[in-house]
Protein backbone atom coordinates (compact mmCIF):
# COMPACT_ATOMS: atom_id res chain seq x y z
CA UNK A 1 0.00 0.00 0.00
CA UNK A 2 1.68 3.30 -1.01
CA UNK A 3 2.02 6.30 1.28
CA UNK A 4 -0.99 8.54 0.66
CA UNK A 5 -0.44 11.68 -1.39
CA UNK A 6 -3.88 13.32 -1.32
CA UNK A 7 -3.90 16.21 1.18
CA UNK A 8 -6.94 14.95 3.10
CA UNK A 9 -5.47 11.46 3.41
CA UNK A 10 -2.17 12.83 4.71
CA UNK A 11 -4.01 15.01 7.23
CA UNK A 12 -6.04 11.96 8.32
CA UNK A 13 -2.88 9.91 8.73
CA UNK A 14 -1.12 12.50 10.86
CA UNK A 15 -4.27 13.14 12.91
CA UNK A 16 -4.38 9.42 13.71
CA UNK A 17 -0.68 9.49 14.62
CA UNK A 18 -1.06 12.45 16.97
CA UNK A 19 -4.23 11.04 18.59
CA UNK A 20 -2.47 7.71 19.12
CA UNK A 21 0.36 9.44 20.99
CA UNK A 22 -2.20 11.43 23.01
CA UNK A 23 -3.80 8.16 24.12
CA UNK A 24 -0.42 6.55 24.88
CA UNK A 25 0.52 9.54 27.04
CA UNK A 26 -1.55 7.86 29.78
CA UNK A 27 0.46 4.62 30.13
CA UNK A 28 3.77 6.21 29.17
CA UNK A 29 3.41 9.27 31.43
CA UNK A 30 0.26 9.69 33.53
CA UNK A 31 -3.34 10.83 33.22
CA UNK A 32 -3.41 14.30 31.71
CA UNK A 33 -5.77 16.65 29.83
CA UNK A 34 -4.34 15.66 26.45
CA UNK A 35 -5.15 12.00 27.10
CA UNK A 36 -8.62 12.86 28.39
CA UNK A 37 -9.37 14.94 25.30
CA UNK A 38 -8.36 12.08 22.99
CA UNK A 39 -10.34 9.58 25.05
CA UNK A 40 -13.50 11.69 24.97
CA UNK A 41 -13.07 12.38 21.28
CA UNK A 42 -12.70 8.66 20.58
CA UNK A 43 -15.81 7.73 22.55
CA UNK A 44 -17.82 10.52 20.90
CA UNK A 45 -16.74 9.54 17.39
CA UNK A 46 -17.40 5.85 17.99
CA UNK A 47 -20.84 6.62 19.40
CA UNK A 48 -21.65 8.88 16.45
CA UNK A 49 -20.49 6.25 13.94
CA UNK A 50 -22.43 3.51 15.74
CA UNK A 51 -25.58 5.63 15.84
CA UNK A 52 -25.31 6.55 12.17
CA UNK A 53 -24.64 3.00 11.01
CA UNK A 54 -27.48 1.54 13.06
CA UNK A 55 -29.92 4.28 12.07
CA UNK A 56 -29.04 3.73 8.39
CA UNK A 57 -29.60 0.02 8.92
CA UNK A 58 -33.07 0.60 10.38
CA UNK A 59 -33.85 2.86 7.42
CA UNK A 60 -32.67 0.21 4.95
CA UNK A 61 -34.22 -2.80 6.67
CA UNK A 62 -37.45 -1.34 7.98
CA UNK A 63 -38.44 2.20 6.99
CA UNK A 64 -37.71 1.92 3.27
CA UNK A 65 -39.69 -1.35 2.81
CA UNK A 66 -42.50 0.16 4.91
CA UNK A 67 -42.64 3.25 2.70
CA UNK A 68 -42.74 0.94 -0.31
CA UNK A 69 -45.88 -0.72 1.04
CA UNK A 70 -44.58 -3.62 3.16
CA UNK A 71 -46.84 -3.01 6.16
CA UNK A 72 -45.46 -6.02 8.10
CA UNK A 73 -42.48 -3.83 8.88
CA UNK A 74 -44.65 -1.97 11.38
CA UNK A 75 -44.22 -4.92 13.77
CA UNK A 76 -40.41 -4.72 14.28
CA UNK A 77 -40.62 -0.95 14.29
CA UNK A 78 -43.22 -0.90 17.10
CA UNK A 79 -41.44 -3.65 19.07
CA UNK A 80 -38.18 -1.73 18.72
CA UNK A 81 -39.77 1.52 19.89
CA UNK A 82 -41.26 -0.27 22.91
CA UNK A 83 -37.73 -0.73 24.31
CA UNK A 84 -37.46 3.03 24.71
CA UNK A 85 -40.35 2.90 27.19
CA UNK A 86 -37.74 2.05 29.83
CA UNK A 87 -36.80 5.72 29.78
CA UNK A 88 -40.23 6.63 31.20
CA UNK A 89 -40.51 5.19 34.74
CA UNK A 90 -44.32 4.71 34.75
CA UNK A 91 -44.25 2.85 31.41
CA UNK A 92 -41.07 0.87 32.03
CA UNK A 93 -43.08 -2.37 32.10
CA UNK A 94 -43.77 -1.98 28.35
CA UNK A 95 -40.07 -2.46 27.59
CA UNK A 96 -40.12 -5.90 29.22
CA UNK A 97 -42.05 -7.41 26.32
CA UNK A 98 -39.47 -6.73 23.58
CA UNK A 99 -36.67 -7.71 25.97
CA UNK A 100 -38.48 -10.99 26.77
CA UNK A 101 -38.90 -11.56 23.04
CA UNK A 102 -35.18 -10.97 22.41
CA UNK A 103 -34.03 -13.16 25.30
CA UNK A 104 -36.47 -15.94 24.38
CA UNK A 105 -35.49 -15.93 20.73
CA UNK A 106 -31.81 -15.81 21.68
CA UNK A 107 -32.09 -18.78 24.02
CA UNK A 108 -34.21 -20.76 21.59
CA UNK A 109 -31.82 -20.24 18.70
CA UNK A 110 -28.78 -20.76 20.92
CA UNK A 111 -29.97 -24.08 22.30
CA UNK A 112 -30.93 -25.31 18.84
CA UNK A 113 -27.37 -25.32 17.56
CA UNK A 114 -25.25 -25.43 20.68
CA UNK A 115 -25.67 -29.00 21.86
CA UNK A 116 -23.99 -30.53 18.80
CA UNK A 117 -20.76 -28.55 18.42
CA UNK A 118 -20.32 -27.30 21.98
CA UNK A 119 -21.17 -30.47 23.92
CA UNK A 120 -21.59 -33.61 21.80
CA UNK A 121 -18.77 -33.04 19.27
CA UNK A 122 -16.43 -31.74 21.96
CA UNK A 123 -16.95 -34.86 24.09
CA UNK A 124 -16.55 -37.22 21.11
CA UNK A 125 -13.39 -35.39 20.07
CA UNK A 126 -12.00 -35.62 23.61
CA UNK A 127 -12.59 -39.35 24.08
CA UNK A 128 -11.50 -40.40 20.59
CA UNK A 129 -7.95 -41.74 20.68
CA UNK A 130 -5.49 -40.25 18.18
CA UNK A 131 -4.83 -42.27 15.04
CA UNK A 132 -1.66 -40.46 13.98
CA UNK A 133 0.77 -37.86 15.27
CA UNK A 134 2.92 -40.21 17.37
CA UNK A 135 3.76 -39.90 21.06
CA UNK A 136 3.03 -36.16 21.21
CA UNK A 137 -0.54 -36.71 20.02
CA UNK A 138 -1.05 -39.32 22.75
CA UNK A 139 0.39 -37.05 25.45
CA UNK A 140 -1.92 -34.29 24.24
CA UNK A 141 -4.89 -36.67 24.20
CA UNK A 142 -4.23 -37.93 27.74
CA UNK A 143 -3.59 -34.42 29.03
CA UNK A 144 -6.90 -33.17 27.63
CA UNK A 145 -8.83 -36.26 28.76
CA UNK A 146 -7.47 -36.16 32.33
CA UNK A 147 -7.91 -32.38 32.47
CA UNK A 148 -11.51 -32.60 31.27
CA UNK A 149 -12.57 -35.36 33.66
CA UNK A 150 -10.85 -33.80 36.68
CA UNK A 151 -12.16 -30.31 35.92
CA UNK A 152 -15.72 -31.60 35.59
CA UNK A 153 -15.32 -33.53 38.88
CA UNK A 154 -14.25 -30.31 40.58
CA UNK A 155 -17.72 -28.90 39.88
CA UNK A 156 -19.45 -31.99 41.27
CA UNK A 157 -20.65 -30.25 44.39
CA UNK A 158 -23.12 -32.89 45.62
CA UNK A 159 -20.21 -34.97 47.02
CA UNK A 160 -17.61 -33.84 49.51
CA UNK A 161 -14.18 -33.49 47.90
CA UNK A 162 -12.55 -36.06 50.19
CA UNK A 163 -11.51 -39.71 50.01
CA UNK A 164 -11.46 -40.96 46.43
CA UNK A 165 -12.63 -37.56 45.21
CA UNK A 166 -9.83 -35.58 46.83
CA UNK A 167 -7.02 -36.16 44.33
CA UNK A 168 -9.01 -35.77 41.09
CA UNK A 169 -10.75 -32.60 42.29
CA UNK A 170 -7.43 -31.05 43.35
CA UNK A 171 -5.95 -31.97 39.98
CA UNK A 172 -9.07 -30.48 38.39
CA UNK A 173 -8.55 -27.24 40.28
CA UNK A 174 -4.96 -27.09 38.99
CA UNK A 175 -6.15 -27.62 35.42
CA UNK A 176 -8.73 -24.85 35.82
CA UNK A 177 -6.06 -22.49 37.16
CA UNK A 178 -3.75 -23.32 34.27
CA UNK A 179 -6.61 -22.81 31.78
CA UNK A 180 -7.59 -19.46 33.27
CA UNK A 181 -3.94 -18.38 33.30
CA UNK A 182 -3.52 -19.38 29.68
CA UNK A 183 -6.72 -17.55 28.75
CA UNK A 184 -5.56 -14.43 30.54
CA UNK A 185 -2.14 -14.75 28.89
CA UNK A 186 -3.81 -14.97 25.49
CA UNK A 187 -5.81 -11.84 26.28
CA UNK A 188 -2.69 -9.91 27.22
CA UNK A 189 -0.79 -11.12 24.18
CA UNK A 190 -3.66 -10.14 21.89
CA UNK A 191 -3.35 -6.60 23.26
CA UNK A 192 0.37 -6.75 22.55
CA UNK A 193 -0.33 -7.67 18.96
CA UNK A 194 -2.54 -4.60 18.74
CA UNK A 195 0.34 -2.59 20.18
CA UNK A 196 2.63 -4.09 17.56
CA UNK A 197 0.24 -2.80 14.89
CA UNK A 198 0.43 0.67 16.44
CA UNK A 199 4.25 0.51 16.55
CA UNK A 200 4.24 -0.35 12.85
CA UNK A 201 1.84 2.53 12.14
CA UNK A 202 4.05 4.90 14.17
CA UNK A 203 7.04 4.11 11.96
CA UNK A 204 5.04 4.03 8.72
CA UNK A 205 3.70 7.56 9.20
CA UNK A 206 7.26 8.78 9.78
CA UNK A 207 8.21 6.98 6.54
CA UNK A 208 10.84 4.94 8.41
CA UNK A 209 9.33 1.73 7.02
CA UNK A 210 7.11 1.24 3.96
CA UNK A 211 3.31 1.37 4.29
CA UNK B 1 17.00 -7.46 44.13
CA UNK B 2 13.64 -6.67 45.75
CA UNK B 3 13.35 -3.49 43.64
CA UNK B 4 12.55 -5.81 40.72
CA UNK B 5 9.09 -6.41 42.19
CA UNK B 6 8.42 -2.67 42.39
CA UNK B 7 9.66 -1.28 39.07
CA UNK B 8 7.45 1.58 37.87
CA UNK B 9 5.19 0.08 35.20
CA UNK B 10 5.91 3.06 32.93
CA UNK B 11 9.53 1.94 32.64
CA UNK B 12 8.32 -1.36 31.27
CA UNK B 13 5.86 0.34 28.91
CA UNK B 14 8.62 2.57 27.50
CA UNK B 15 10.95 -0.40 27.01
CA UNK B 16 8.11 -2.31 25.34
CA UNK B 17 7.07 0.56 23.08
CA UNK B 18 10.63 1.08 21.84
CA UNK B 19 11.52 -2.62 21.67
CA UNK B 20 8.50 -3.37 19.50
CA UNK B 21 9.69 -0.90 16.88
CA UNK B 22 13.22 -2.28 16.56
CA UNK B 23 12.29 -5.48 14.65
CA UNK B 24 10.42 -3.38 12.07
CA UNK B 25 13.61 -1.39 11.42
CA UNK B 26 15.95 -4.41 11.66
CA UNK B 27 14.03 -7.64 10.96
CA UNK B 28 15.30 -10.62 12.98
CA UNK B 29 13.72 -13.40 10.91
CA UNK B 30 12.48 -15.81 13.57
CA UNK B 31 11.45 -19.09 11.91
CA UNK B 32 7.71 -19.71 11.39
CA UNK B 33 6.41 -23.28 11.42
CA UNK B 34 3.06 -23.88 9.78
CA UNK B 35 0.47 -25.39 12.12
CA UNK B 36 -1.86 -28.19 10.98
CA UNK B 37 -4.98 -26.13 11.65
CA UNK B 38 -3.70 -23.34 9.38
CA UNK B 39 -2.70 -25.79 6.67
CA UNK B 40 -6.16 -27.36 6.81
CA UNK B 41 -7.72 -23.92 6.39
CA UNK B 42 -5.57 -23.13 3.38
CA UNK B 43 -6.17 -26.51 1.77
CA UNK B 44 -9.90 -26.09 2.35
CA UNK B 45 -10.01 -22.95 0.21
CA UNK B 46 -7.63 -23.97 -2.55
CA UNK B 47 -7.13 -26.79 -5.05
CA UNK B 48 -9.81 -29.44 -5.32
CA UNK B 49 -11.74 -28.00 -2.38
CA UNK B 50 -13.01 -25.06 -4.44
CA UNK B 51 -14.70 -25.07 -7.85
CA UNK B 52 -14.92 -21.97 -10.05
CA UNK B 53 -18.24 -20.28 -9.35
CA UNK B 54 -18.52 -21.53 -5.77
CA UNK B 55 -19.94 -18.89 -3.46
CA UNK B 56 -18.15 -18.22 -0.16
CA UNK B 57 -19.04 -15.86 2.65
CA UNK B 58 -16.30 -13.89 4.40
CA UNK B 59 -17.45 -12.29 7.63
CA UNK B 60 -15.50 -9.28 8.94
CA UNK B 61 -16.18 -10.05 12.59
CA UNK B 62 -13.41 -7.68 13.66
CA UNK B 63 -12.94 -3.95 13.89
CA UNK B 64 -10.03 -1.73 12.95
CA UNK B 65 -8.34 -2.39 16.30
CA UNK B 66 -7.90 -6.07 15.38
CA UNK B 67 -6.59 -5.54 11.86
CA UNK B 68 -3.11 -6.66 12.91
CA UNK B 69 -4.56 -9.98 14.16
CA UNK B 70 -7.22 -10.84 11.63
CA UNK B 71 -6.69 -8.89 8.45
CA UNK B 72 -3.58 -10.64 7.05
CA UNK B 73 -5.42 -13.98 7.21
CA UNK B 74 -8.54 -12.54 5.58
CA UNK B 75 -6.39 -10.99 2.84
CA UNK B 76 -4.77 -14.34 2.01
CA UNK B 77 -8.12 -16.14 2.02
CA UNK B 78 -9.74 -13.55 -0.25
CA UNK B 79 -6.79 -13.77 -2.65
CA UNK B 80 -6.88 -17.57 -2.64
CA UNK B 81 -10.63 -17.76 -3.27
CA UNK B 82 -10.56 -15.21 -6.10
CA UNK B 83 -7.66 -17.07 -7.74
CA UNK B 84 -9.70 -20.29 -7.60
CA UNK B 85 -12.52 -18.51 -9.43
CA UNK B 86 -14.80 -18.53 -6.41
CA UNK B 87 -17.29 -15.74 -5.73
CA UNK B 88 -17.17 -13.92 -2.43
CA UNK B 89 -19.90 -12.34 -0.32
CA UNK B 90 -18.48 -9.88 2.20
CA UNK B 91 -20.40 -8.92 5.33
CA UNK B 92 -19.50 -7.19 8.61
CA UNK B 93 -21.12 -6.83 12.04
CA UNK B 94 -18.79 -4.10 13.32
CA UNK B 95 -19.73 -0.46 12.80
CA UNK B 96 -16.36 0.22 11.16
CA UNK B 97 -17.01 -2.55 8.61
CA UNK B 98 -16.63 -0.16 5.68
CA UNK B 99 -13.06 0.72 6.67
CA UNK B 100 -12.20 -2.98 6.80
CA UNK B 101 -13.76 -3.55 3.37
CA UNK B 102 -11.78 -0.66 1.85
CA UNK B 103 -8.63 -1.94 3.54
CA UNK B 104 -9.15 -5.38 2.01
CA UNK B 105 -9.50 -3.83 -1.44
CA UNK B 106 -6.07 -2.25 -0.82
CA UNK B 107 -4.29 -5.26 0.70
CA UNK B 108 -5.55 -7.64 -2.02
CA UNK B 109 -5.56 -4.92 -4.68
CA UNK B 110 -4.25 -6.94 -7.63
CA UNK B 111 -6.80 -9.70 -7.16
CA UNK B 112 -9.76 -7.39 -6.65
CA UNK B 113 -8.64 -5.24 -9.61
CA UNK B 114 -8.62 -8.36 -11.77
CA UNK B 115 -12.11 -9.31 -10.57
CA UNK B 116 -15.39 -7.53 -11.17
CA UNK B 117 -17.74 -6.21 -8.51
CA UNK B 118 -21.14 -7.88 -8.65
CA UNK B 119 -19.75 -10.78 -10.67
CA UNK B 120 -16.86 -12.07 -8.57
CA UNK B 121 -17.58 -10.42 -5.24
CA UNK B 122 -20.26 -8.44 -3.55
CA UNK B 123 -20.22 -6.34 -0.40
CA UNK B 124 -23.52 -6.70 1.46
CA UNK B 125 -22.36 -4.54 4.35
CA UNK B 126 -23.51 -4.20 7.91
CA UNK B 127 -25.35 -6.96 9.75
CA UNK B 128 -26.76 -6.78 13.25
CA UNK B 129 -29.04 -9.03 15.29
CA UNK B 130 -26.49 -11.66 16.32
CA UNK B 131 -27.62 -15.29 16.17
CA UNK B 132 -31.10 -14.48 14.86
CA UNK B 133 -29.70 -12.55 11.90
CA UNK B 134 -27.23 -15.31 11.01
CA UNK B 135 -30.03 -17.90 11.21
CA UNK B 136 -32.19 -15.76 8.94
CA UNK B 137 -29.27 -15.27 6.54
CA UNK B 138 -29.22 -19.03 6.05
CA UNK B 139 -32.88 -19.23 5.08
CA UNK B 140 -33.44 -15.97 3.21
CA UNK B 141 -30.56 -13.58 2.51
CA UNK B 142 -32.86 -11.03 0.94
CA UNK B 143 -34.74 -10.56 4.18
CA UNK B 144 -31.51 -9.56 5.90
CA UNK B 145 -30.00 -7.73 2.96
CA UNK B 146 -32.66 -6.31 0.60
CA UNK B 147 -29.78 -4.46 -1.11
CA UNK B 148 -26.01 -4.55 -1.10
CA UNK B 149 -24.01 -1.93 0.78
CA UNK B 150 -24.31 0.51 -2.12
CA UNK B 151 -28.09 0.25 -2.37
CA UNK B 152 -28.36 -2.07 -5.38
CA UNK B 153 -31.17 -4.65 -4.98
CA UNK B 154 -29.69 -8.16 -4.77
CA UNK B 155 -31.76 -9.28 -7.77
CA UNK B 156 -29.92 -6.72 -9.91
CA UNK B 157 -26.50 -8.10 -8.97
CA UNK B 158 -25.45 -10.88 -11.40
CA UNK B 159 -23.60 -12.91 -8.77
CA UNK B 160 -26.57 -12.89 -6.37
CA UNK B 161 -29.31 -13.87 -8.81
CA UNK B 162 -29.26 -17.54 -7.83
CA UNK B 163 -27.99 -17.05 -4.31
CA UNK B 164 -30.45 -16.70 -1.45
CA UNK B 165 -30.01 -19.51 1.11
CA UNK B 166 -27.35 -21.74 2.67
CA UNK B 167 -27.92 -24.18 -0.24
CA UNK B 168 -26.23 -21.71 -2.56
CA UNK B 169 -23.15 -21.16 -0.40
CA UNK B 170 -20.14 -23.49 -0.49
CA UNK B 171 -18.46 -22.30 2.68
CA UNK B 172 -18.08 -19.65 5.33
CA UNK B 173 -14.93 -17.97 6.62
CA UNK B 174 -15.60 -16.02 9.76
CA UNK B 175 -12.88 -13.74 11.02
CA UNK B 176 -13.59 -12.85 14.60
CA UNK B 177 -12.73 -11.09 17.77
CA UNK B 178 -15.91 -12.37 19.39
CA UNK B 179 -18.96 -14.52 18.92
CA UNK B 180 -19.86 -14.29 15.24
CA UNK B 181 -17.94 -17.42 14.27
CA UNK B 182 -19.93 -19.24 16.95
CA UNK B 183 -23.18 -17.99 15.40
CA UNK B 184 -22.18 -19.31 11.99
CA UNK B 185 -21.11 -22.55 13.67
CA UNK B 186 -24.51 -23.15 15.27
CA UNK B 187 -26.71 -21.68 12.53
CA UNK B 188 -24.87 -22.81 9.39
CA UNK B 189 -22.33 -25.54 10.10
CA UNK B 190 -24.26 -27.49 12.72
CA UNK B 191 -27.71 -26.83 11.29
CA UNK B 192 -26.98 -27.45 7.59
CA UNK B 193 -23.45 -28.83 7.39
CA UNK B 194 -22.02 -25.84 5.54
CA UNK B 195 -18.19 -26.07 5.75
CA UNK B 196 -16.71 -23.28 7.79
CA UNK B 197 -13.40 -22.08 9.15
CA UNK B 198 -12.37 -19.33 11.48
CA UNK B 199 -9.69 -16.66 11.22
CA UNK B 200 -9.65 -15.60 14.85
CA UNK B 201 -7.63 -13.50 17.21
CA UNK B 202 -5.15 -15.39 19.41
CA UNK B 203 -7.65 -15.45 22.29
CA UNK B 204 -10.06 -17.50 20.20
CA UNK B 205 -7.52 -20.29 19.76
CA UNK B 206 -8.63 -21.91 23.00
CA UNK B 207 -12.24 -22.18 21.79
CA UNK B 208 -11.57 -22.59 18.08
CA UNK B 209 -8.91 -25.29 18.11
CA UNK B 210 -11.19 -27.79 19.95
CA UNK B 211 -13.83 -27.08 17.30
CA UNK B 212 -11.27 -27.76 14.58
CA UNK B 213 -10.21 -30.99 16.35
CA UNK B 214 -13.89 -31.99 16.59
CA UNK B 215 -14.32 -31.37 12.86
CA UNK B 216 -16.72 -28.42 13.20
CA UNK B 217 -14.20 -26.07 11.60
CA UNK B 218 -12.32 -27.45 8.62
CA UNK B 219 -9.45 -25.16 9.57
CA UNK B 220 -8.48 -22.35 11.87
CA UNK B 221 -6.03 -19.48 11.70
CA UNK B 222 -5.00 -18.22 15.13
CA UNK B 223 -4.01 -14.58 15.42
CA UNK B 224 -1.20 -12.82 13.59
CA UNK B 225 0.78 -16.03 13.73
CA UNK B 226 -1.94 -17.76 11.70
CA UNK B 227 -1.92 -14.85 9.26
CA UNK B 228 1.85 -15.19 8.86
CA UNK B 229 1.49 -18.93 8.22
CA UNK B 230 -1.16 -18.26 5.57
CA UNK B 231 1.11 -15.69 3.92
CA UNK B 232 3.83 -18.35 3.78
CA UNK B 233 1.42 -20.90 2.31
CA UNK B 234 0.33 -18.56 -0.48
CA UNK B 235 3.96 -17.51 -0.97
CA UNK B 236 3.42 -13.77 -0.56
CA UNK B 237 4.97 -12.27 2.58
CA UNK B 238 2.85 -9.48 3.97
CA UNK B 239 2.04 -7.53 7.12
CA UNK B 240 1.79 -10.57 9.40
CA UNK B 241 5.23 -11.99 8.55
CA UNK B 242 6.74 -8.52 8.98
CA UNK B 243 5.00 -8.11 12.37
CA UNK B 244 5.87 -11.58 13.71
CA UNK B 245 9.39 -10.56 14.83
CA UNK B 246 7.94 -7.68 16.80
CA UNK B 247 5.26 -9.89 18.34
CA UNK B 248 7.88 -12.48 19.32
CA UNK B 249 9.94 -9.72 20.99
CA UNK B 250 6.86 -8.59 22.92
CA UNK B 251 6.27 -12.14 24.15
CA UNK B 252 9.92 -12.45 25.13
CA UNK B 253 9.73 -9.21 27.10
CA UNK B 254 6.66 -10.43 28.96
CA UNK B 255 8.45 -13.65 29.93
CA UNK B 256 11.48 -11.65 31.15
CA UNK B 257 9.20 -9.26 33.08
CA UNK B 258 7.37 -12.16 34.76
CA UNK B 259 10.68 -13.81 35.74
CA UNK B 260 12.16 -10.55 37.09
CA UNK B 261 9.02 -9.68 39.08
CA UNK B 262 8.92 -13.18 40.59
CA UNK B 263 12.61 -13.06 41.50
CA UNK B 264 11.98 -9.71 43.20
CA UNK B 265 8.94 -11.06 45.02
CA UNK B 266 10.78 -14.15 46.24
CA UNK B 267 13.69 -12.07 47.50
CA UNK B 268 11.26 -9.73 49.29
CA UNK B 269 9.47 -12.70 50.88
CA UNK B 270 12.80 -14.23 51.89
CA UNK B 271 13.75 -11.03 53.71
CA UNK B 272 10.34 -10.83 55.35
CA UNK B 273 10.61 -14.32 56.79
Amino acid sequence: MPYPTATLDVIGLWTGWVLMLMIYSYPLYKENPVYRFAEHLYIAVMLAVSLTVNFSNVMRMCITPLMQGDITMIVPLVVGLMIYAMLIPEYRWVSRYPIALLVGAGFGLGIRGSIGPNIQDAIVSTITRPTDGGAMAWINFLYIAVGLVCSVLYFLLTYEHSGAMQVPTRVGRLFIMVALGAYFGNTVLFRFTMLTGRAQFFLQVLKLIPM
Amino acid sequence: MSFLANIDRRVFYWILFIALMVPFLNPIGFPIKIAENTRDLYEGITGDSVEPGDVWIINFGYGVSAWSECHPGVTVCAKALLREGAHIILIGPHTDYELTYNHLLETAKEDFDAAEYGVDWVFLGYITGQEAAIAQLASNMRSVYPTDHFGTPLDDIPMMQNVNTWHDVSGVLSSDTGDWGGYFLTMWQEAYGVPMAQIGIAMLGSTGIPRWLAGNYFGMSVGSRGGAELEMLIGEPGDAIIAMDSISVSHLLIVIAVILANVGLLVERGRGS
